[in-house]
Formats: C-alpha cells, structure tokens, sequence
C-alpha cells in the first residue's frame, strides 16, 4: 500500500500516471464521463448518483400513484384491473420508500456528513461506492418485475411450458408494502410441484429479493457511515458540536443496523418457505403467518423512523439558518431524535392491534407509543423556539420546512389517536391510516427532503434554483398535498377500506375521492416542477457564490462546487456552528498544516465494488426467473455468488493505493488559518 | 480493507475494528430472529415431527448429543486457537500465526463435516425441512450458523494465503487478521447459545423442556 | 536514544501478550470444562428449574468470557463494549417480548394426529 503514495501531486487527476493496483490491473483513477461514475469512491458524486436514482424513482413512484387515484376517482371505475391495481399499490408503497426516500436520505448523508464533520471522505469509500450500486442493481432488479408482467399482459409467453405452470399471474409484487403472510407464503402440504402452493405469483419472489438487496445496501452504508461520524471527525468537532442533520445520521444509521436483521431472516424464511417448500409461514403445516407481522414489524416501525429522522435533522439545519439563531435546545433535540430512535424499537405491535394480542401486551404497545409523542412534541416546541423573534427568511427551503412543521404534526395528530387501541380498531385498514402515513411521510418527509434540496442544491452544484418556480411548486405541492389527503381522513372515519380496486356508488364516498384524485394531480404537478426545476438547476442554471444562505456549518466554508479532496486543510473547530462564528466575530476554524506541497492523499477508485454489486444483480434476477420455472436459472444465481465472492476477494487484495492532489494556495481556502483556535 | 487504515481517528479505534463491532451488534439481532423463531415454535409445538411413515417423533430421540458435544468441542477450540492466531500476529510470529490458523481451518472443517453429517443423520431419520416447522427452523437455523461458519473458513483461508504474499505484516496486517478473529468468536459465541438452547434443553425432563406438558410418550 | 526506546516499548508489549496468552490458555480449559459440565447437568436428578438455571448461567458465562478475553473487548475501548451490548441487549429485549406475546396462545400439544 506504500507504493501508490509516492506519485508527485498532481492537480487533476487527469494527469495521473498508469498505475497498477496489487493484482495488476490498472487503477481507473484518470477515468472520465461515464466510466468516472462508475468507478467513483467519492462521497459527493455517490451522494449526487443517490439522490439522481432517488428522484427517478420518486418519480416512477408518482406514476404509480396517480394511476391509483384515476382508478379510485369515480365509483365503479375500470381504469386499471384489479389485479394491476394491488401491483400499482404494492409497487407505488416499496417504491417509495426504499427507492424514493431512503436513497434520497443517503444522498444526503453521503454528499452532506463528511463535509459536516470536516472529513476528507467516510471512513470506507469503496464500500460506499459498493451500497451505492447495490442499491441501484435491487432498485432494477424489483421493477424488472414490470416486464415480465408486461410480458405478461402482451402474451409473449403463451408458448413456454413453464408458463402453464404458474397458478397466479401477477408477476410485479401485489401484496403490499408489508407482503404479509400467508398471501406472500404458501399452503398445503409439502409437494414437489412446490409452485402449485404458492397463494401469489412469482411478483413476490422479485419483491423478496429485491428487498434483501437493498437492505445489504442500507446496512452497508450505515455500517460506513456509523465509523465515520465516530472516527473522521475534525479536531475539535466533539459529539455535542456536531451539527443536528449529522445525529441523525447517526441515529438513522443505528436504527438501520439495528432493524434490518430481522427483516433479513424473516425474508430468508418466506424464500424457504417458497423456494424449498419450509414451513415458516405455512399454516397447513402448523407455520403461524402471525410471525412474519411480528418479524416485519419489528423492522418496519423503526423503518418509519428511518424515514423521517433524516428529514428532521435537515429541517433543524434550515429553520436556525433562515431565523439567524442558533437552534434552540440542541442538545434536547439530539437527545429527543436518540430517544426517538430507541423507543421506535418498542411500539411494533401497534400495527398489529387488531390481531388479539391479548390486554396486557395491547395496552403496553398502546402506552409505549404515546410515549413517542414526547420526545416528538419536544422537537417540535424548539422548532417554533429557533424561529421565535429570528429573523425570518421565508426563502423556498424555509417555506418548505415551515410546511414541514405543519404537516408532520397534522400526521402526528392522527398518530396519537392510532396509539389509542379501541380507536385504532375503527381505523386499521380504512383511509384514515392512508392519511396519517401520507401526512407524515409526504407532509413530513417528503416536504423536508425537498427542502434540503433546494437548501443544499447551490452548495452541491453551485447553481442557485430559480426561486419564483419554487415558491409554486411548494404552494402546489402543500396545496394539492392536503386536497389530497385530508379528504382521506373522512373517507377511513366512514369506512373507506384501505387497498381495494374499486367501491359502490350511494356510501358517500365518491365526492371525496374525487376531490382527493385532483389534490393527487396538483401535488404530482408540484413535485414535477419542483424536481424539473432542480434538474434545469444543476444542468443550466444561475451560478452563485458558496455561501449563498448565510451558512452555519462547515460544507459552507467551502467553494461550490465542492473540490474533490473537500478541505484543503483540515478545520481545526471551536463551537458549534463553527461556520456562523467563524463568520461573525466568534471563535474561528483554525487549521491543521496538512494538504501543503505533497499535497492531499484521495482514495483510488475501483471497479471492485460495481463488480460485486453486478453479483447482487444476478441473484436479483436468478432467483426470481428460478421460480418461475424457467430452465437453468439456478446456475445465474450460482454464478451471481460467484461474481459477488470474485468481487470481494480482488477488492481486498487490490489494496487500496491512493494518489495526493495539490490543492490551491492558501489564500483561496476559505477557512482562514489563524495562530490559535480561539482568536 | 479500509483506505484509510493507517490514519488516525477521533476515537482511537481503528475504522475497521469499529466496523467490524458494529456488524457483529447487527448480526445479534439476526440470530436473536432466527433462535426466537426456533424457540416460540418449539413452545408452540413441544412434540416434534413426522416421519415419512406416520409415526410421531420427539427431537430428544432424534439428537445425537455425542456428535453435537464433540463439534461444540471442537469449535470452542478453534476459537482459542485464533485467539493464538491473532496474539501472534500482534507479536509479529507469522509462522505460529500460519500454525494457528491452519488449526482454526481444520476444526472449522471438522465442525461443518459433523453438521454435514448430522443433517443427512436426521435426513435418513425422517426430518426434512419440509415436514414439520421444527425441521424448517432446525435446518434454518443450524445451516445460517453453518453459513456463517463456512463464510469464516473461507476468510481464513485467503488470509492464510494471502500471509505468503509477504503484505500481511505490521500494524495493518495483524488489525486484518484480529477483525477475521472477532468474526470467527462471534460465529462461535453464536454456537454456544445455540447449543444450549437448541439442544441441551430438549433433554430436561422425559419429553424435554418443551415437552413437559405431552403426557403420552414417543414409540 | 530513540533508537533504543523501540524495543523497550516492544518488550512491554511482548509481556503483555505473553500474560494474555496465558489468560487465553487459562480460559480454553475453562471453556472445555463448562461443556463437560452443561452435558452432565442435564442428566443430573435435580429439579428442571435449577438445571435451566445452571445452562443459563453456563452458557452465559462462556458467551461473555470469549467476548472479553478472545474477542479483547476487556483490553479494547470502552466504546466498542457498548456499542456490542447495545445490538446484544436490544436482541435479548425484543425476542424476549416476541417469545412473550407468543405465550398468550399455546395453539395445541400434538397438532398433526
């Protein structure tokens, strides 16, 4: 590893030399345009390809929904089929939440926390490069699922004889989000022909491993991220001077590493079932497809934090920066986002009220999960209290994360009348939990994730958006927002049942529904321009300086866009908001003497990780066509193993090299370097 | 192999021991899944299985408590050995640390060889994993460890060859060989509860712990 | 100076791995007599609960003596400690609960007859 280090520093990194890793092949360190994405270790491209994934498929999953509300606009509508309609829903439900908001979340933890904490990198950036492209290959490997239904519908596979074997149809997922068992296992005894017991067709396959393919990539890039909050930080960034989006990330991360085991195993166990004809979930065979809630639960409420802590941090960075006030109660509102996380591993039985759980167990989920509203409520007052006599800026993340505040407590609203037991027996399964969840979720995190965009779009591209379209697409996207949703309310109190295809006209339920498919338009509108807006942004739009917003925290410090090697000298910090300070006539960033003439020491790129990930895509794609009956599929998924094991072995022995990059004089670096730190 | 091993971090601990930790915190909740599916079915159904002829059949007839004893032995003991292993990489040995490590292969081998053998033993027996929930969560269960297991020996392996390449050496060679190490304690840890609550407990009382509530008797 | 103040540094260290060695031999037999012992307590004529009791407890103290001593966690920082027993603590709590909430409907003793 000591070879690679001695190359003359150079500026670009064009100007590299050939260089050969450990096993002989060539570093792709000079790559450029498609190949440099490829092989890229760097934290922000990672973060800039997330959040370009993320917004495609946030856009695919708007799709999904608007072709949900046309079917439900009128009573008795054919827009779409029935079976179409539990794919729509099932799809529109894991899209966005694994492929929309928690690749968006990544993107910020990517491009945001190493420049948050003064760190050149995370701690391991090939393996953040190896997250990224796992993520993407399960993202495909799900919605390759589309094909083979289109496939389907079109006829293509009329003629093969293991199409006739195939009792149900639907070849995307259809059992919604949470896949329950025995819809998503099987019945019956145990048989050779094992593709006869299964209740629903190979669309769950495709949905099971695509969601262990993206939980390998979550839990990787937790993993990276929990060590580099620990250990990349900046002199003098101690924990409690961390800025509130990186807690999160730490907290999110935890949540992450500590919840996804369990939906690992419980995945693993509905694949034997499936596959190998297990018992798990098998209710002829004695299985209790009652565990499989338990297990998914006991993923999926921390899951919902997951969700929504990293669009809380965001928001407790933009409310003190357009009041120009330091937040108010920092260190509550960490405390309050731990808590959070740690009592979200003791409320999962509150998805499951309605299945007798018995009184004692029912009322301690029931108090356990009032007591989030706490911790919650607490971090809502010192919201209000940062924006309290600030001076106010109502620029468009600002508006946004107001909207942000607003919303989530509308969602939490209807959250604490779920945790009441009695009361959720009325509302499980009606619109009125399709409000909640969407008001918290859409209202709440989707609010707060649009606002770190507009937020952090000047310092990743150094672009500024325009602001007047954004001012319209925050009005249309809250408006059509709550036109949308708020009706739903209503529509579950008078027993609209959640995930039906269709509903009888004279239950007072058509006015609502179609008020609710208009707000869907008017929100899909917003969220279309508002995402057009970015895109013309990064690609064509006004140029500003680094520190558009009056910044507090370090990523402002730097130049826009950001260089590769980040901080040409490391920041020595000295506060909280060490930015804002620094600016402002309190303690100053210092520097440490690093990044001089040998210049800055960056990580090789490799093929590795890719190559790897491509196994994971393999398997995503065997072992679904595998069960469908298709000839020698089982060799793919074989030969997947294979690659992912290659690809692991050369990326640890191909070392990890390294070249140095000179950075600019002194002069041009933004932290000012002083004698001592407080000056 | 992290990129940036060698620098210094704000906690002191080395980013690869750190992350090494943390998936082993994340891998309790993997096993803490798969033991708690295991034992709330065995509270559910204390009898056990059916065979391909009918006949009823209890775990505690089924279990070969010598065998599993023996491989319990065995992997106990390849979890000193790298412990060995990763003291003489500290010290800088890399012939003991090739003596040891070569140890922890051969048990490692050994310990999969048993369960190779217990699995077509209880096969022949008439448990399958698609019989009875207890063969699925036996199987499940036992063959992840297993997994987990053979992932272990592959590792070592590559490191044992990769010490002939001269480059596992120093501070980073002997964190390389330690984080393998906490892998392959945890997989053994993993054993030791698997062995007393898969196991040993099926043989308290005339049915086993679960089955204290059967009144009838296996053939 | 420096030139010598290596091996003395290297000589601490030698001797701090030598005691450890020593702890982990120590500690092998240990191991090796608890297995011997958890197989012959399950035979013994005592009530179930002291026996449960005795597995327990044995089981428990092999787990943590390899998480100490194998695994360094005794030598190493303190950080690394927590951040194992947070996974290992939340683990036991939950699937403690989940086996808990599965008490409540014990289905039946012999549902394949």
């Amino acid at each position: 590893m000591a070879t690679a280090a001695h190359h003359a520093p150079v500026t670009d990194k064009t100007e590299l030399p050939v260089e050969r890793s450990d096993i002989g092949l060539i570093r792709p360190d000079r790559t450029t345009g498609l190949l440099d994405w490829l092989t890229t270790v760097d934290h922000k491209k990672i973060g800039i390809l997330y959040g370009a994934f993320a917004m495609f498929f946030f856009l695919l999953g708007g799709v999904e929904a608007l072709a949900i509300r046309t079917q439900l606009a009128k009573a008795n509508n054919d827009f779409i089929s029935a079976p179409m309609y539990n794919q729509m829903f099932t799809m529109h439900g894991t899209t966005m939440i694994f492929l929309g908001v928690m690749p968006l979340s990544a993107a910020f933890f990517n491009f945001l926390v190493p420049l948050q904490i003064g760190a050149r990198d995370v701690a391991f950036p090939r393996l953040n490069a190896f997250s990224l492209w796992t993520f993407v290959f399960g993202a495909f490997a799900l919605n390759v699922s589309w094909v083979f239904e289109f496939g389907h519908l079109q006829g293509w596979f009329n003629n093969y004889e293991w199409y006739g074997k195939l009792v149900y149809k639907d070849f995307a997922p259809a059992n919604g989000w949470f896949s329950y068992a025995p819809l998503s296992g099987t019945f019956g005894q145990a048989d050779a022909a094992l593709h006869a017991q299964r209740f629903t067709g190979v669309g769950t396959d495709f949905w099971i491993i695509g969601i262990q393919i993206l939980g390998v990539a979550s839990l990787a890039a937790s993993f990276n991220f929990i060590v580099t909050i620990f250990n990349m930080r900046a002199p003098g960034m101690t924990m409690m001077r961390l800025p509130v989006f990186t807690w999160m990330t730490l907290v999110t991360a935890f949540l992450i590493i500590l919840a996804f085991p369990a939906i690992t195993v419980a995945l693993i166990e509905l694949m034997f079932d499936r596959q190998f004809g297990a018992n798990f979930f098998n209710p002829t065979n004695g299985g209790q497809p009652i565990l499989w809630q338990h297990l998914f639960w006991i993923f999926g409420h921390p899951e919902v934090y997951i969700l929504v802590l990293p669009a809380m941090g965001i928001v407790s960075e933009i409310l003190p920066t357009f009041s120009r006030k330091a937040l108010f109660g920092y260190p509550i509102i960490v405390f309050s986002g731990a808590v959070i996380g740690f009592l979200g591993f003791a409320v999962w039985s509150h998805h499951m009220f309605t299945t007798g759980l018995g009184p004692v167990p029912t009322a301690a989920f029931s108090l356990l999960t009032m007591a989030i509203a706490v911790p919650t409520g607490v971090k809502i007052f010192n919201w209000v209290g940062t924006i309290w006599g600030g001076q106010v800026r109502f620029t468009p993340p600002m508006v946004l994360s107001l909207g942000f505040i607003w919303m989530f407590m509308c969602g939490g609203f209807s959250g604490i009348m779920h945790s009441s037991a009695p009361a959720d027996s009325q509302q499980q399964d009606t619109y009125f939990v399709v409000a909640h969840f969407h008001y918290v979720l859409l209202g709440g995190v989707l609010l707060g994730l649009m606002a770190g965009l507009y937020f952090w779009f000047p310092k990743i591209f150094g672009r500024m958006p325009n602001a007047a379209i954004a001012y319209v697409a925050s009005a249309l996207v809250i408006f059509g927002f709550n036109l949308a949703f708020g009706p739903m309310h209503y529509l579950g109190l008078t027993g609209m049942p959640r995930r039906t295809h269709t509903y009888q006209p004279g239950y007072g339920w058509e006015d609502w529904n179609f008020i609710a498919t208009i707000g869907a338009y008017i929100l899909g509108l917003g969220v279309f321009l508002a995402f057009a807006n970015l895109v013309w942004t990064a690609w064509r739009g006004k140029r500003t300086e680094t520190d558009p917003w009056d910044g507090r925290t370090l990523e402002w410090s730097l130049p826009s866009p950001v260089p590769a090697y980040n901080f040409a000298q490391t920041p020595i910090v000295a506060t909280r908001d060490a930015w804002f300070e620094h600016k402002h006539g309190g303690a100053r960033i210092g520097a440490l003497a690093d990044g001089g003439p040998e210049g800055v020491h960056m990580p090789s790129q490799s093929w590795m990780p890719l190559l790897a990930s491509v196994g994971f895509l393999m398997i995503g794609l065997g072992l679904p066509m595998m069960s469908m009956g298709i000839p020698h599929l089982g060799w793919l998924v074989i030969a997947g193993l294979g690659v992912l094991f290659l690809g692991i072995w050369l990326w640890a022995i191909e070392g990890p090299g390294g070249y140095h990059l000179k950075t600019p004089s002194a002069k041009s670096v933004a932290p000012t370097p002083t004698a001592s730190v407080h000056s | 192999m992290s990129d940036s091993a060698a620098a210094p971090t704000s906690t002191g601990i080395d980013n690869k021991k750190l992350i090494m930790w943390l998936f082993l915190a994340s891998d309790c909740m993997f096993f803490g899944t798969l033991i708690s599916t295991h034992l709330l079915y065995r509270k559910l159904y204390p009898t056990g299985f059916t065979d391909a002829e009918g006949h009823v059949r209890f775990v505690q007839n089924l279990f070969d408590l010598e065998l599993t004893s023996f491989s319990t032995f065995i992997l106990l003991m390849s979890s000193f050995l790298m412990a060995l292993a990763v003291s003489a990489m500290h010290k800088g040995q890399i012939a003991s640390f090739r003596r040891n490590v070569l140890g922890v292969i051969v048990f490692g081998l050994i310990f999969l060889g048993c369960q190779v053998y217990e699995f077509t033993h209880f096969y022949h027996k008439g448990l399958t994993i698609q019989n009875s929930v207890f063969g699925s969560t036996f199987y499940v269960l036992t063959g992840t460890h297993g997994t987990h297991v053979a992932i272990g020996i592959l590792w070592l392996i590559l490191l044992y060859f990769y010490s002939f390449t001269g480059k596992l050496r120093g501070h980073v060679g002997a964190l390389d060989v330690e984080i393998a190490g906490l892998y392959w304690h945890f997989v053994d840890i993993v054993w030791i509860i698997i062995f007393t609550v898969v196991y040993l407990v099926e043989y308290l009382g005339p049915n086993g712990i679960w089955g204290s509530a059967v009144t009838t008797l296996a053939p | 100076m420096s030139a010598h103040a290596e091996p003395a540094i290297d000589a601490n260290f030698l001797a701090e791995e030598t005691r450890r060695y020593h702890h982990f031999i120590t500690l092998a037999l240990w191991l090796a007599v608890i297995t011997g012992a958890e197989i012959v307590v399950i035979f013994l004529p005592l009530p179930v609960a002291l026996i449960l009791t005795l597995l327990t407890v044995m089981s428990v103290g092999k787990f943590f003596a390899v998480v100490l001593w194998f695994m360094h966690l005794i030598y190493d920082a303190r950080l690394l400690f927590w951040l194992f027993i947070a996974g290992l603590g939340l683990a036991c709590a939950t699937f403690t609960a989940l086996i808990a909430l599965f008490s409540f409907d014990r289905v039946d003793t012999a549902w394949f007859s």
